[in-house]
């Protein structure tokens, strides 16, 4: 076995741990704790008309789903008589929170009369019959003269709107699936607005949501049968802007914040330093035993397991600032479990070391014998983990998302750490030992 | 004495059952004791069905919503809303009192279960009357689930999505049967996980799902440590007439240790969060979590070994490859030789053989493949 090349990696990855870890104190970059322990913003809102219950909890799951589209994870959003209150955890100013809740309205669809560069001169507006409004567009350089509405953001299925490129052409779009009751309302504005219909003599079919036309596509078929496509000149940000204004648009109802509250951890401090404290204890009394038990190649677990720390705390520390995945009580006990995994990783290459020390080798020679079946027991098993955080992380969501995430990150430091820091340190330790002593065996042994 | 002397010479076995099971030296038949293990589950399962059955879950505030009180602060606080609510009888567990601040002022926010329900307007009272403050200055409202079925709906999907890939990747790293006996293994541990929260009527909330997924994922872990000695045993004894209960005797007896060691390693950090956490420091919420983590540890280890491992038995010993096997499976020392590296010596072979001289042939092509090195010449000086 090449010496210097397991110093490197032992010395190598210690140095880079060690640095990530200092970088992250020195800017005190430090994981984002959970609303259950640190507490954060709370916005209350309130629908704009009276809803039934059902409407509601519509509306609660589709500012989940919205929030955490958006990158805001684990909000804790429910229904307390007829608002709906948003909790967001490691959001720490209220203009922060009220523009991050900002994510229902009602879209409606409007033919458009006419646009033009500008505004529309006040003599025309004073004439215009009920119904029509001078709306200016999203990028403020038109105003656009709409007809009544037509219908609303409704007619599409949920969440269904989604930006798109044209492989053929390199072209943005967005595409957006019709729902089934919702087909005839937009196949009858589109049919009008085809032929250039009196109500719609532009062609041109306008996406409203705020007063403001989003979008005002030309109609280029008279029906559609499941699925609506929008092109034109976009950049990407547009089209992202516009699949989330349709998608925003599927509220059954317009809510406003109404107040915006601070919220203490429910979990309270002595809680996270009741973890904390039991932790350590656990595990200090953990490595006692390990030390009694294998005696000095513990020595390994015990500064493995610094390092594993460091590379988990700098990991979390960093995924939770850029995902905005809040350090929930869960993910800290969770954390605690994974030290158990974590472990469970040198036993078994002590273990099988010490049998390969009976079975009368030397520690030198046995020592990258056991690493080799140890590592692929232990990758085996990890990957199962890792896939299990991966699907997890993708198809769920709230706090279970969470837990996946830091499972996986805790699975992946076990990993580097046994392959870069446990597989040199042992085999190094190991070529200065000639008998059982190293694990615990006896001289003889 | 020189450390060469002692090179390539047998441990002596170890005279009490610790020092062998420090030794790796054991020869338990767990093989031959699988009915006892599975009686065991069989018990719990009928327990864990019948308890939901009967008694069903306690979900929390989190799942099924419940009644919240906005309680003014000024001479109120979150201990004592706690306080409150214990005198009454309330349960807090599960139960989320938090302090909010907005323009208007400071209150206490306390939220628990819909159970509680029928008591919102005594409680009402009874919470002006401890902050001072006028009936009507405490506001009360019913909170809906924070957890929607949509939640719930879309972690199902996903553990399917899981459940299918690992049943594939298992198969392909080592093979089918041993997929199915870690997913019968890691399910069971997750129904008595759910069955122990229901007979103690714990408060399931999203932290408890939570300790569930945790629960999957190590029982899983656990039992791909134990499989992958298996499957190396299983190399190494198959050119040999001996049974796969021989495979499965050995490779339990060669983890045995490494199983006591994880999961006491494992288990003591959870315990001094139970006791020290809990116990002394007095958080509520470590408790529960961590009660559900120490079973859920304890039948992970528990079932790799007599769960999955018996299963696996079972299906292995009627498998093509063998089925056929003769040998009745070894036990005391000529398991104890196996279990330390050797590999299987002569054998009687089971009373249904009809042809007892095929198996001596070859107990004795093993035994010489197996012979001691013959002792090197001495040189001639």
């Amino acid at each position: 076995m090449n010496r210097r090349a397991l110093w490197g990696s032992l010395i190598g990855f210690v140095l880079v741990v060690a640095a990530l870890l200092g970088v992250n104190l020195a800017t005190e970059n430090h994981p984002v704790l959970g609303l259950d322990l640190q507490g954060g913003v709370s916005v209350i809102l309130q629908p704009t008309e009276e809803v039934g219950e059902e409407d509601l909890d519509t509306v609660r799951s589709l500012i989940r789903d919205e929030l955490e589209s958006l990158g805001i994870a684990e909000p804790d959003v429910r229904v307390e008589g007829t608002n709906i209150v948003v909790d967001l955890p490691g959001v720490k100013d209220q203009a922060q929170a009220l523009e991050a809740v900002d994510v229902a309205g009602i879209v409606t669809l409007r033919p458009v009369l006419l646009c033009q560069p500008g505004a529309i001169s006040p003599e025309l507006l004073e004439s215009l019959p009920a119904g029509q409004e001078a709306l200016p567009t999203a990028d403020g350089l038109q105003t656009c003269l709409v007809g009544p509405p037509g219908g609303t953001g409704e007619v599409f299925a949920r969440g269904s709107a989604s930006p798109q490129i044209d492989q053929s052409s390199g072209r943005w779009l967005v595409t957006v699936d019709l729902r089934e009751d919702g087909q005839a309302v937009w196949n009858a504005l589109a049919a009008a607005c085809f032929a250039g219909d009196v109500s719609c003599p532009s062609r041109q079919l306008a996406i409203v949501l705020d007063d403001v036309v989003q979008s005002a596509p030309t109609v280029n078929q008279p029906s559609f049968s499941t699925g609506v496509e929008i092109t034109g000149a976009f950049t990407e940000e547009e089209v992202r802007s516009l699949a989330r204004v349709l998608n925003r648009g599927a509220f059954p109802v317009d809510v406003e914040a109404q107040r915006v509250e601070t919220v203490s951890p429910t979990a309270g401090s002595d809680s996270l330093r009741a973890a904390i404290i039991a932790g350590i204890v656990g595990v200090a009394v953990m490595l006692l035993g390990l030390v009694l038990y294998y005696r000095r190649i513990a020595v390994v677990v015990v500064a493995g397991l610094v390092v594993w720390g460091a590379t988990v705390f700098s990991l979390a520390a960093f995924v939770s600032q850029a995902t905005n995945y809040a350090l929930s009580l869960a993910g800290v006990t969770g954390i605690i479990v994974a030290i158990g995994v974590t472990i469970d990783s040198y036993i078994v290459l002590f273990e099988r070391l010490k049998d390969e020390v009976r079975a009368g080798r030397t520690p030198r020679n046995a020592a990258p014998r056991s690493f080799q079946s140890t590592w692929r027991t232990i990758l085996t098993a990890d990957l199962v983990s890792v896939m299990a955080s991966a699907i997890l992380f993708w198809l769920s969501v709230g706090s279970v998302k969470g837990f996946a995430l830091y499972l996986g990150l805790t699975t992946l430091a076990d990993l580097a750490v046994c392959y870069l820091f446990t597989r040199p340190a042992v085999i190094l330790m190991a070529s200065r030992h000639r008998d059982g002593r190293l694990v615990g065996l006896g001289a003889r042994a | 004495m020189s450390v060469n002397e002692t090179r390539g010479e047998a441990m002596a076995v170890g005279p009490t059952g610790r020092s062998r099971l420090f030794r790796g030296q054991t020869a338990i038949d767990f093989y031959g004791r699988r009915r006892l293990g599975l009686v065991t589950s069989l018990v719990l399962l009928v327990v864990t069905i019948g308890s939901l059955g009967l008694r069903g879950l306690d979900l929390g505030i989190d799942f099924e919503g419940g009644v919240s009180w906005d309680v003014p602060a000024a001479e109120f606080g979150v201990d004592a809303a706690a306080d409150l609510l214990e005198e009454q009888g309330v349960s807090t567990d599960g139960a989320r009192i938090q302090l909010r601040s907005s323009e208007s002022g400071e209150f206490v926010k306390i939220q628990v279960e819909a159970a509680e329900g029928d008591r919102a307007e005594e409680l009402r009272a009874l919470f002006a009357a401890a902050a001072g403050v006028a009936v009507d200055d405490v506001g009360v409202n019913l909170v809906s689930s924070s957890w929607g079925s949509d939640v719930t709906a879309k972690a199902i999907r996903a553990l399917l999505v899981f459940l299918v890939l690992v049943a594939v990747f298992i198969s392909i790293r080592f093979e089918w049967r041993m997929a199915l006996a870690a997913i019968v293994a890691m399910l069971h541990d997750v129904v008595i996980s759910v069955g122990i929260y229901s007979v103690f009527g714990f408060v399931v909330t999203p932290a408890t799902v939570i300790a569930f997924l945790t629960i999957l994922g190590y029982s899983l872990y656990d039992t791909i440590v134990v499989f992958d000695r298996v499957r190396e045993n299983e190399a190494r004894l198959a050119a040999h007439r001996a049974p796969f209960a021989d495979v499965t005797n050995i490779s339990m007896n060669q983890v045995i240790m490494r199983s006591v060691n994880t999961s006491v390693s494992s288990v003591v950090p959870v315990v001094s969060l139970l006791l020290i956490g809990a116990g002394l420091l007095g958080a509520s919420t470590l408790s529960e979590f961590a009660v559900a983590l120490l079973i859920g540890m304890v039948t992970g280890a528990y079932s790799s070994i007599f769960i999955a491992a018996p299963l696996l038995a079972v299906l292995k010993g009627s498998s093509p490859e063998w089925r056929d096997r003769r040998w009745v499976r070894a036990e005391g020392e000529p398991l104890r030789s196996m279990v330390m590296g050797g590999l299987p010596a002569g054998r009687r072979v089971r009373d249904d053989d009809e042809t007892p001289g095929d198996s001596r042939a070859v107990a004795d092509a093993a035994s010489v493949l197996n012979h001691a090195p013959r002792p090197r010449r001495k040189k001639r000086r």
